[in-house]
């Protein structure tokens, strides 16, 4: 199978003032379609510097990056914005819905800036809410929700486009852990209906959901697991 | 256009935060439209006015005057005399100058009027030919005009203005009784339609009008007139007539080459040009104003506008990651800066429309609306809004979702 996302010998420096810090030293990583895999990490191993990368928030220094076939280095940011508007889906620890849009609007956000227009957008955002039980608060504000309630709005807009990878970073980090178990369910609902999952955590409880665990330290790859 | 209506209405949620600083910060535009909307309006208004009053004074008009005046726009002050300006000069003007369509030679002097106990005191009393109504624009509201006949016989008859009707009869109708004009008993065959200020300010409709033979004869005893009202017979035909005048009277004056002019040759454009002048200056102060509020109100809207920017950063990160490229982010915030500035031009707009009406009305202008004015007005707050939103949207795209994720 074609991998959805390629890297070899990827790296990552930044620049401190007069310093160069390498933060990714070198990843070699293969994500097939379909996979459910979790990257953990401690805070400073390098893995939101690495979730970056897979995400084409940010270009590696070095190496080869496919995602969906396409080579990401040396891509301009207008380009990078229209790939990830049409391969990726967001999920932030924060939810990070707008606070002056509608749940439904948030929904919507993503296509907004799709590059083709496609029909009934509206109906699948309603339908997408549907499936998560929020249908009924779509005219609401996001302050109105609950905190899982905003994360599973957030996973709507996440999947509105309709992309092959749904990106998660820490997507439980705020909320307790019966509503995290919900969370984690419905990304392996996801998983389950076709969609490669990533989620990025330094919970080994949130890590044990995935199928896969990729393990980084000090900006290496030291440890892979099936689950 | 869905997306823009959503963008509007974000912008207006996260605007409501600052709902006092975004007024003030529109105040300028505000200031800057309301201005170029008064001007505009009251410039049209007082063209407009100019207009009427010229037509009211008489069409394609040339106004020969006895001896030397100084033009002093609507007031035209006697600086030197003549006598010898005659009902002659006017027929010659007629009859030898084809752009000429008619000539009316009038003499005026105040005298007291008197009907049984009712006296007024000093009533300006033209002798006037019967060219002289259709010269001048005066129409006969009731009874009959002078004729040819009533001059060539010097007929005591009379022609009196509505307000001087007023006075004398009030409710009676005028039209042959008898007034004594200083001592001069005159028949009144006729009143006069109101025709209301003239340029200068004069109510026209509180006069008397006698057969000129009859003025000069009876009233003034003398033969020279001090006006020549001269009837262009197109608008084209003023400028050039007014120099065949000047040419045919000093021949007819006798005048040498070296000597000046016994009499002025006005025309109304001159008369009016220098109220025109001041409105002209009046707009261009009124322009000046209004580049200055719209500079204040530019800088306001762009300290609002980084403020909105500041606090969006999340929002700005976001959108940024679901997908939007740079340019959709500067659209998104040119178009809101150029919301909130145009929001405050229509308010401007709004005001100055009122307060222009309001004008015109106090000065007696007639009211109109500048379409120009508006769509300049429109025009520099947007633009206004969006030279704002220039730094302030390029700030915005230096916003990058990694700095926002990483928190």
């Amino acid at each position: 199978m074609t991998p959805l996302c390629l890297m070899e010998d990827v790296r990552k420096t930044f620049r401190m003032g007069d310093d160069a810090v390498e933060v990714l030293k070198g990843i070699d990583l293969e994500i097939v379609p379909g996979e459910f895999a979790a990257i953990m990490g401690t805070s400073g191993s390098g893995k939101s510097t690495l979730m970056n990368l897979i995400g084409c928030l940010d270009v590696p220094t070095s190496g080869r990056y496919l995602l969906a076939g396409r080579e990401v280095l040396g891509l301009q940011d207008d380009d990078l914005s229209v790939l990830r508007n049409a391969h990726i889906g967001f999920v932030f620890q924060s939810f990070y819905l707008l606070p002056y849009a509608t749940v439904l609007e948030n929904v919507l956000l993503p296509t907004l800036y799709r590059e083709k227009t496609v029909a009934h957008t509206e109906e699948r955002a309603v339908e997408l809410l549907r499936l998560i039980g929020l249908e009924a608060r779509m005219r609401f504000r996001p302050n109105r929700l609950s905190g899982g309630e905003q994360q599973r709005v957030a996973i709507c807009r996440a999947l509105m486009n309709d992309p092959e990878l749904l990106l998660a970073d820490e997507p439980t980090g705020q909320l307790d852990s019966k509503t995290a178990a919900e969370i984690m369910n419905l990304l392996a609902k996801m998983n389950e209906r076709g969609k490669t999952v990533i989620v990025v955590t330094h919970d080994p409880a949130i890590a044990a959901c995935a199928k896969r665990i990729i393990r980084i330290k000090d900006g290496v790859i030291v440890d892979e697991q099936a689950a | 256009m869905k997306r823009i209506f959503l963008n509007l209405k974000i912008a207006l949620g996260s605007l409501g935060n600052f709902k006092l600083r975004t007024a003030l910060a529109t105040l300028g535009v505000v200031f800057g439209t309301f201005s170029l909307v008064v001007v505009g309006n009251l410039s049209d208004s007082l063209a407009l006015k100019t207009e009427q009053e010229i037509a009211n004074l008489g069409n394609n008009l040339i106004i020969v005057v006895s001896g030397q005046v100084r033009r002093h726009g609507p007031s035209t002050p006697l600086i030197s005399r003549a006598t010898n300006l005659t009902p002659g000069d006017a027929e010659a003007i007629a009859n030898n100058l084809p752009a000429a369509a008619r000539a009316a030679p009038s003499g005026f002097k105040a005298f007291p009027v008197r009907r049984g106990n009712t006296v007024l005191k000093a009533i300006a009393v033209n002798g006037v030919t019967p060219d002289f109504g259709e010269v001048r624009n005066f129409e006969i509201a009731a009874g009959t005009p002078i004729t040819e006949e009533d001059n060539r016989l010097q007929r005591k008859v009379a022609l009196i203005g509505s307000a001087t009707a007023e006075k004398l009869f009030g409710e009676e109708n005028p039209i042959g009784k008898t007034i004594l004009i200083w001592r001069v008993p005159c028949q009144i065959i006729g009143v006069m339609a109101e025709k209301g200020a003239d340029i200068a300010g004069n109510d026209q409709d509180n006069q008397i009008f006698v057969p000129l033979k009859t003025f000069l004869r009876n009233f003034v005893n003398q033969e020279n007139v001090n006006i020549i009202y001269v009837q262009a017979v197109s608008v084209e035909a003023i400028e050039p007539l007014r120099k065949e005048i000047e040419a045919l009277l000093r021949v007819r004056h006798g005048i040498r080459k070296e000597m000046k002019d016994d009499f002025t040759v006005l025309d109304l454009k001159e008369v009016t040009a220098l109220k025109s002048q001041a409105m002209g200056l009046i707009s261009v102060l009124g322009r000046i104003a209004a580049a200055a509020s719209f500079l204040i109100g530019a800088l306001g809207i762009l300290s609002i506008m980084i403020l909105i920017v500041n606090e969006r950063r999340v929002e700005i990160g976001i959108r940024r990651a679901v997908g939007s490229r740079k340019r959709d982010i500067i659209l998104q915030f040119l178009l809101e800066s150029s919301f909130i500035s145009v929001s405050g031009g229509i308010i401007g707009m709004a005001a100055g429309f009122l307060m222009s009406l309001a004008i015109a009305k106090v000065l007696g202008y007639p009211a109109t609306v500048s379409v120009p004015g508006l769509l300049l007005a429109f025009a520099a707050s947007a633009l206004s809004g969006i030279v704002a939103g220039i730094y302030p949207s390029f700030k915005a795209t230096q916003i990058h979702p990694v700095d926002i994720i990483r928190s």
